[in-house]
């Protein structure tokens, strides 16, 4: 991702603005994606979007390039907006045992298909938070694993290693439940 | 079903992938050219609503109440006390109190200084200074009277032609109280120059008399008066002497008495001892009598500076007046941060145990 949201000082507002702009096109709906993936509920997730990409643009002037991409300071804000919410909430306990959104999840053509996604779903709530979190921020919201690390504040090996053992856990559960 | 592959399980959570409304994402594109409108953030909350708030939250909340409102009142009690003991040398047209600390000889040790306007204009006899023998009424006594030595001192401004009436009139003023002229110094010429300077000693009873015809004389600059309690305690100077006496009369019995040579020599020697030692207490018991009666005053009459230098401003002048403006935006900057500074000190804690609460608390979620 090249956008950044420092510019020279003379024009510093409309580049910032402009930059956010394009931040927020490029990442509006992986936004979303990562924190329904994370909330397991639509209506909380758009209210969480907005919340977050309402924080970002007050703190955009703030940003510092120097300590990381402009995406990873998104989603860090969105992840913590997400588990502010889940905090207010008291979803802890519903995050393991709600079942997925089925809308959202666009589950279609095949029997076979439609069947292996359920299982994943279901796999999916069966993992620990954390590794939810691991799993949307790589899957759903599309970072890199360089992102990811920044977002979690990690090395990015041990994002890596983390990921790595989160996806095996994963695989196990789909394997399980077949 | 086939085991699930790699490639499999990244497709399958791909195509799980959340997507948002078509709605919701116009309503978030309107918000976001728009610039993100603020949106109420602090929602009322009901009594119904308050209760549904965990205990803890509330105890949380409570606390902080509790720290800040002891804080202020911490702040608010060293400021008070810092209040209650007011500067008090040096003041203008100050009445002022000082402890006397120094006496001749550890048996005439004064009482504690008193500020007791009652108390000085009592302390005008200097007999009444012998003290009680020592009994519960002694205590009692020494409440109902004390022995206080006054001064003052007296700064006038005067214009140099005006010295030697103004000067005429401080002597006026002194005989016409019965005072004495300790030294008197005066000076002719130009202003900032010419000056007089008077070291008088004014009967204390008139003391307050004297002081308001010396201020009459010409302009009051600055005047400041002090009282010092000498009230001698029980076993004072007074009742040394009173028994040193004593014993010169029952010596003087003796004397007559004896009929060896020896013993003769034996009494006259011890006579003449207690004869010196009744003459330094009556010396003493004179200096503080004198000092309960007579109250030293300073006079100076001064005519300001030079007239080539009044109506000139120079550097000297102007560092000089900085210097008082830095001094004085420099205390009110000291008093405003020692004001500020606690409340700043609590916020900032709040803050930063608020954060790390709030950092727990996420953790917590995903744990």
């Amino acid at each position: 991702m090249e956008q950044t949201l420092v510019a020279a000082a003379k024009d510093a507002p409309r580049e910032a603005d402009l930059a956010f702009d394009r931040l927020y096109r490029s990442s509006r709906d992986d936004v979303y994606a990562y924190v329904a993936g994370l909330l397991r509920d639509s209506a909380a997730a758009e209210e969480v979007t907005a919340a977050a990409f309402e924080r970002a643009y007050r703190k955009r002037n703030r940003f510092d390039p120097n300590r990381g991409e402009p995406r990873a300071w998104l989603f860090g804000i969105a992840r913590n907006a997400a588990l502010d919410e889940l905090r207010r909430r008291g979803r802890q306990a519903e995050l393991t045992a709600e079942p997925a959104d089925q809308d959202s999840f666009g589950v279609a053509e095949g029997a076979e298909h439609s069947e292996r996604r359920l299982t994943v779903s279901a796999a999916l709530e069966r993992l620990q938070p954390s590794e939810r979190d691991l799993i949307a921020l790589k899957f759903f919201a599309g970072l890199a694993n360089a992102e990811i690390a920044q977002v979690l504040g990690l090395s990015e090996s041990n994002a890596g290693t983390k990921l790595h053992r989160a996806m095996n856990k994963l695989r196990e559960a789909c394997d399980g439940a077949v | 079903m086939e085991p699930f592959r790699d490639d499999q399980l990244i497709a399958d959570l791909q195509a799980l992938r959340p997507t948002p409304r078509t709605q919701f994402a116009a309503e978030l594109d309107e918000r976001a050219a728009a610039g993100f409108p603020r949106r109420s953030r602090l929602p009322r909350l009901s009594f119904a609503q308050l209760r549904v708030v965990p205990v803890r939250r509330q105890l949380i909340a409570a606390a902080s109440v509790a720290i800040l409102v002891i804080g202020a009142a911490a702040l608010l009690g060293v400021v008070n006390r810092n209040d209650s003991h007011p500067q008090s040398s040096g003041s203008f047209l100050s009445l002022e109190s000082e402890d006397f600390s120094e006496m001749e000889g550890s048996s005439e040790a004064p009482a504690p200084a008193t500020a007791e306007a009652g108390s000085v204009e009592d302390g005008s006899s200097a007999q009444e200074a012998e003290a009680a023998p020592v009994s519960p009424s002694a205590n009692a006594r020494s409440v109902r009277h004390r022995d206080v030595e006054r001064s003052a001192s007296l700064t006038l401004g005067a214009e140099p032609d005006d010295i030697p009436d103004d000067a005429a009139a401080v002597f006026e003023v002194v005989h016409a109280h019965r005072g004495i002229v300790l030294s008197s110094v005066t000076k002719q010429g130009a202003a900032g120059t010419a000056e007089a300077e008077f070291e008088l000693l004014i009967p204390s009873a008139r003391l307050g008399d004297a002081l308001g015809e010396l201020s009459a004389v010409d302009e009051v600059l600055v005047r400041h008066d002090s009282t010092v309690d000498i009230t001698t305690p029980p076993g004072g100077a007074a009742d040394l002497l009173r028994d040193s006496r004593a014993r010169i009369d029952s010596l003087l019995a003796q004397l007559e008495g004896a009929e060896l040579e020896s013993e003769r020599e034996a009494v006259e020697a011890e006579l003449r001892h207690e004869r010196r030692r009744a003459t330094r207490l009556a010396a003493k018991l004179n200096r503080l009598n004198r000092r309960a009666d007579l109250s030293p005053v300073s006079v100076l009459i001064l005519t300001g500076k030079p007239e080539a230098d009044a109506g000139s401003w120079g550097v000297g002048d102007a560092f000089q007046d900085a210097g008082r403006i830095l001094a004085v935006v420099a205390a009110g900057l000291v008093i405003t941060l020692a004001i500020l500074g606690p409340l700043a000190l609590i916020s900032l804690l709040a803050w930063l145990i608020r954060r790390a609460w709030v950092r727990r608390e996420r953790r917590r979620v995903l744990s």
